[in-house]
């Protein structure tokens, strides 16, 4: 019996050819660590298959080899009802803001943890070796904790991986969810873009949490794109907004009815689709990506139906009013492109130029206009453009007799 | 496999340690350089032993420096190919398992482990049989093989496995007795 010791392949043979070239070329190279081929040994190119230097530095794995490992994984995995989640760290499942960026306002957020607020004192930390602060979401314990019930989970950042490592303890201290799948920038294959590629799981079977759409160009279907979590001023001023930050208002988002609660009901609703037992094909040749798409729709679609009522019920409001307008309008400009002719129309209410018996109201700001005078001598209403917009947004006709132009004393 | 080989080093020393404890401020610092470092050729250099000779000092032109060429024995550490070793695993993945032997890193990947043993995951991620009797997580204690080895600066890495007989877990730190 003979162990050929060049590819530590076992085969039991008794006259062995293994020391011939060939067998080495018939070595399928599954992957790469450190530089040798994981299965014979032999020198490898440094650039070989992808690199899962989050795993392990050194590893690279073939295409082939990903596709094995991915189809054995995913049977596992369904077998325990789970799929596969990643999860974007910064304003999807905390916020952080250096140190030099909190202003003055939030200047409490210094105090020892004794001294700061109830909500605060087990969400924010301080790292100093990193010199800034950490605000985890609200829920977000009870939401790793729910989800790791239905699935495997990941962390992938556009950050480096030291700030990966740090915040992956803070959201699990005890290793329990994420252990050694946390992904940082410089696993990223395309630079300023996130790819499954370098995910150890079947696509069909994989959901993403993120906040930004764009970096998960190739993988629109298995995103689910969540609402931002601003806490500090700090991005308030990088994203463009005008208002004050959640800190600097001394409050936060809900515990039961923010982001992370809501989209977890999500998770768990698509999670439940999926395995739906009255299907009858095989779990392996489900896609997850359908079921978020179909989930995505069906908002979408509840959403038109709200928006549709209400255009309805809109259009109620001044339902049998015909309009004109007079000195409303500058000279030569289209009358009927005017935000107040549209948003007339838009209330149910009849637009005209020219005056004629059906008409009810006359708008304008002056009653010394020969269209006004018309009106008063008409016993029509004479009543100022406010009259609709109030109309508007009040969701009901306002009593003309509140918006009356009277002509000015003489 | 363990060498306990001489090896020649040119130390230089700044002209301050000159005086009476010259030879015991060479020894010093040759240990400080020299121990915990790697080299292509010999390995991981784990400890020195003693000095064997230390050679006449030549000055450095322009400047004060003196160069001792230093001949000395030490232990030294070096994987091969074909050698088994036993090592400690560190980390258990569906992709094989990480173990160490002192200041080598071998990787042992599921190709290379016998077919009858499944990956589990879970807290305690492993490898057992399907009869549970025999099982690999982290701390278990394996015999492995080498079949290839690569150095760099500091470190030794190694592809092993223990797809052979008398090879695999030599004790099993969750077994009940």
């Amino acid at each position: 019996m003979h162990t050929c010791d060049l590819c530590a392949c076992a085969m039991r043979v008794t006259m062995c050819n293994h020391g011939s070239s060939l067998k080495r070329n018939m070595c399928p190279h599954p992957g790469v660590y450190a530089g040798m081929c994981m299965r014979c040994g032999q020198e490898m190119d440094d650039e070989f298959g992808v690199a899962f230097g989050y795993i392990h530095k050194k590893l690279r794995l073939a295409s082939d080899e990903i596709s094995r490992l991915r189809d054995k994984d995913l049977k596992n995995l369904l077998r325990d009802r789970k799929l596969y989640l990643i999860l974007d760290l910064d304003h999807t499942l905390l916020h952080s803001a250096r140190l030099l960026d909190i202003t003055v306002e939030e200047g409490y957020l210094h105090n020892q943890t004794d001294a700061l607020p109830d909500n605060l004192k087990s969400s924010l930390f301080r790292v100093e070796w990193m010199q800034m602060m950490t605000k985890l979401r609200p829920f977000v314990h009870s939401f790793l904790k729910e989800a790791s019930n239905l699935f495997e989970m990941y962390i992938y950042t556009m950050g480096e991986r030291p700030y990966a490592l740090e915040m992956a303890k803070l959201l699990d201290p005890g290793d329990n969810y994420f252990s050694s799948r946390i992904i940082a920038q410089g696993d990223c294959t395309q630079r300023n873009q996130k790819g499954l590629d370098v995910v150890l799981g079947r696509e069909s079977a994989v959901l993403v949490l993120d906040d930004t759409e764009a970096v998960w160009g190739k993988h629109k279907d298995n995103l689910i794109l969540m609402e931002r979590y601003h806490f500090f001023a700090s991005s308030c001023k990088q994203f463009g907004l005008n208002c004050k930050s959640l800190s600097q208002l001394k409050s936060d988002e809900s515990e039961t009815e923010g982001a992370l609660p809501t989209v977890l009901k999500i998770l768990q609703r698509i999670h439940r689709l999926f395995f739906d037992e009255a299907l009858e094909d095989n779990l392996e040749d489900r896609d997850v990506r359908q079921v978020n798409l179909s989930q995505m729709a069906e908002c979408t679609l509840s959403f038109l139906i709200k928006a549709l009522v209400l255009k309805t019920v809109r259009k109620e409001i001044l339902k049998d009013c015909k309009v004109v307008f007079s000195r409303v309008f500058p000279t030569n400009f289209p009358a009927e492109q005017h935000t107040l002719w549209k948003m007339a129309e838009q209330l149910g209410a009849t637009c005209s130029t020219e005056l004629d018996p059906s008409v009810t109201h006359v708008v304008s700001t002056d009653a010394g206009t020969e269209k006004s005078r018309w009106a008063v001598c008409e016993n029509k209403y004479l009543v100022h453009p406010r009259w609709i917009e109030a109309s508007k947004y009040t969701w009901q006709k306002q009593p003309e007799e509140n918006y009356l132009v009277h002509a000015k004393n003489k | 496999m363990f060498f306990h080989i001489v090896l020649e080093r040119n130390m230089q020393l700044h002209p301050r340690h000159f005086g009476r404890d010259l030879r015991d401020k060479l020894v010093a610092k040759l240990m400080k350089d020299v121990e915990g470092t790697c080299s292509g050729r010999h390995g991981f250099i784990v400890a020195i032993t003693g000095i064997e000779s230390v050679g006449k000092g030549l000055i450095r032109d322009g400047t004060g420096f003196v160069t001792f060429p230093v001949k000395y024995q030490c232990v030294v550490f070096r994987p091969f190919k074909g050698e088994i070793l036993e090592a400690v695993v560190t980390m258990v993945n569906k992709m094989g398992f990480f173990a160490e032997a002192g200041p080598v890193q071998i990787f042992v990947s599921n190709h290379l482990i016998p077919d009858d043993m499944e990956f589990q995951s879970g807290d305690m991620p492993n490898y057992t049989t399907s009869d549970g009797s025999v099982k690999i997580q982290k701390e278990s204690e394996v015999r492995l093989k080498i079949i290839g080895t690569r150095v760099d600066a500091t470190e030794i890495f190694c592809i092993g496995t223990i797809k052979d007989d008398f090879l695999g877990v030599i004790s099993d730190p969750g077994a009940t007795s």
